[in-house]
């Protein structure tokens, strides 16, 4: 039982921490005040067109430059970040989102990690009740033993009463 | 499937024989599962191993093209959408450091020698070029088609331009029909035009 409920224990650390760290990556950096953060907020979110792997923040081409200068224009221009990651999202569509949207058939992506990790909260739960049983030596329960395994068990527990007469 | 547990005889260990019934039926069970997450999987792999990652369907297929006002290249004037109203638009990007515009050239300068009295209007963007090589390229490979330069890729960043060459055809209505990217041959020119000479993009 103590080992049961230590299990249990670590399985909610783990799974708040991994909560913890999700919420923190979807809010991404916190933007501050100035221009150029709010700026770098918005560009990397964004992917960048002629590196496909940078996103338009971290890219040091031409393009990604004039994209930046183009963000901070709209922002000056007093449009909000989801106005502008509209705009690219009507020239390149949604491939220039770094991450995908969270409606839709987009919306799979973002949830299919946390069925997996319900998957295997489950599979361990059911692992540990197993192991359990299996340590409760309680006589009723069927243990799963290999024949040969069986027959040794069998004939240590003849040599031990017979012993034990 | 063989429900039948095995005779439950009383053994000296007082342990029950396990019922393999559902032990059987448990393995099939995650067989099935990791065989359909496999597949899954798999199939996704498959039909990404077949698409090239740099041909992304342009968003602005059936949507009313982009308006630009950009400068000619060389000489005074400006080349403006709205006025191409009515006509064939054929909306090239390109750069002097790009090898595949050098080669989709002929197919160009062919396409425009073939449409420019038929009402279809060929543009040369220059992208991401400085305007004396952008020139010196233009002047030497002879392209006399109408060559402007756009500023800040602000018309590039508009039609969601990737990579030189791209090549957008807009039909008379203003619509974007279609993207081409990389080097256009010079049957997909003739193809996209007449089509967009038939009729409204359909």
């Amino acid at each position: 039982m103590r080992a049961r409920a230590g299990a249990l224990v670590i399985a909610v650390a783990l799974i708040g921490a991994a909560a913890a760290i999700a919420v923190a990556a979807a809010r991404g950096p916190s933007p501050p005040g100035t221009l150029e953060g709010r700026v770098r907020g918005i560009a990397s979110t964004l992917r960048c067109p002629v590196c496909q792997d940078l996103s338009v923040a971290d890219s040091p081409s031409a393009l990604a430059t004039q994209m930046r200068a183009s963000i901070a224009q709209q922002l000056q221009a007093g449009r909000t970040p989801d106005e502008i990651r509209a705009g690219f999202v009507a020239a390149y569509g949604q491939w220039i989102l770094l991450s995908p949207p969270r409606r839709g058939l987009t919306l799979v992506a973002w949830l299919i990690p946390f069925g997996l990790a319900l998957a295997g909260l489950l599979l361990a739960v059911g692992a540990i009740r197993r192991w359990n049983r299996g340590s409760a030596t309680s006589s009723a329960k069927p243990v799963s033993l290999a024949p040969e395994d069986r027959r040794l068990l069998d004939r240590a527990l003849l040599a031990a009463q017979e012993d034990v007469e | 499937m063989d429900e039948s547990m095995e005779p439950a005889g009383r053994h000296p260990s007082g342990l029950e024989p396990p019922s393999r019934g559902r032990r059987r039926r448990g393995r099939w069970v995650v067989f099935a599962v990791v065989l359909v997450a496999v597949t899954l999987a798999a199939s996704l792999f498959a039909f990404g191993l077949g698409r090239d990652p740099l041909v992304v369907r342009s968003a602005l297929i059936g949507r009313e093209a982009p308006s630009f006002d950009l400068p000619m290249l060389s000489g005074p004037g400006t080349v403006r959408l709205s006025e191409l109203r009515g006509k064939v638009v054929v909306l090239n990007f390109w750069a002097s450091w790009c090898t595949d515009c050098r080669i989709e050239h002929s197919a160009l300068a062919a396409a425009w020698d073939r449409y420019r009295d038929q009402g279809v209007v060929l543009v040369g963007v220059a992208f991401e070029d400085t305007a004396s090589s952008s020139r010196a390229f233009a002047q030497s490979l002879g392209m006399d088609w109408p060559i402007v330069s756009d500023a800040a890729s602000r018309t590039a960043l508009a039609y969601g331009v990737y990579g030189v060459p791209e090549t957008f055809f807009i039909g008379p209505d203003g619509v974007v029909a279609s993207r081409w990217v990389g080097p256009v041959p010079y049957a997909h020119l003739t193809d996209e035009i007449t089509r967009l000479q038939a009729g409204p993009s359909a």
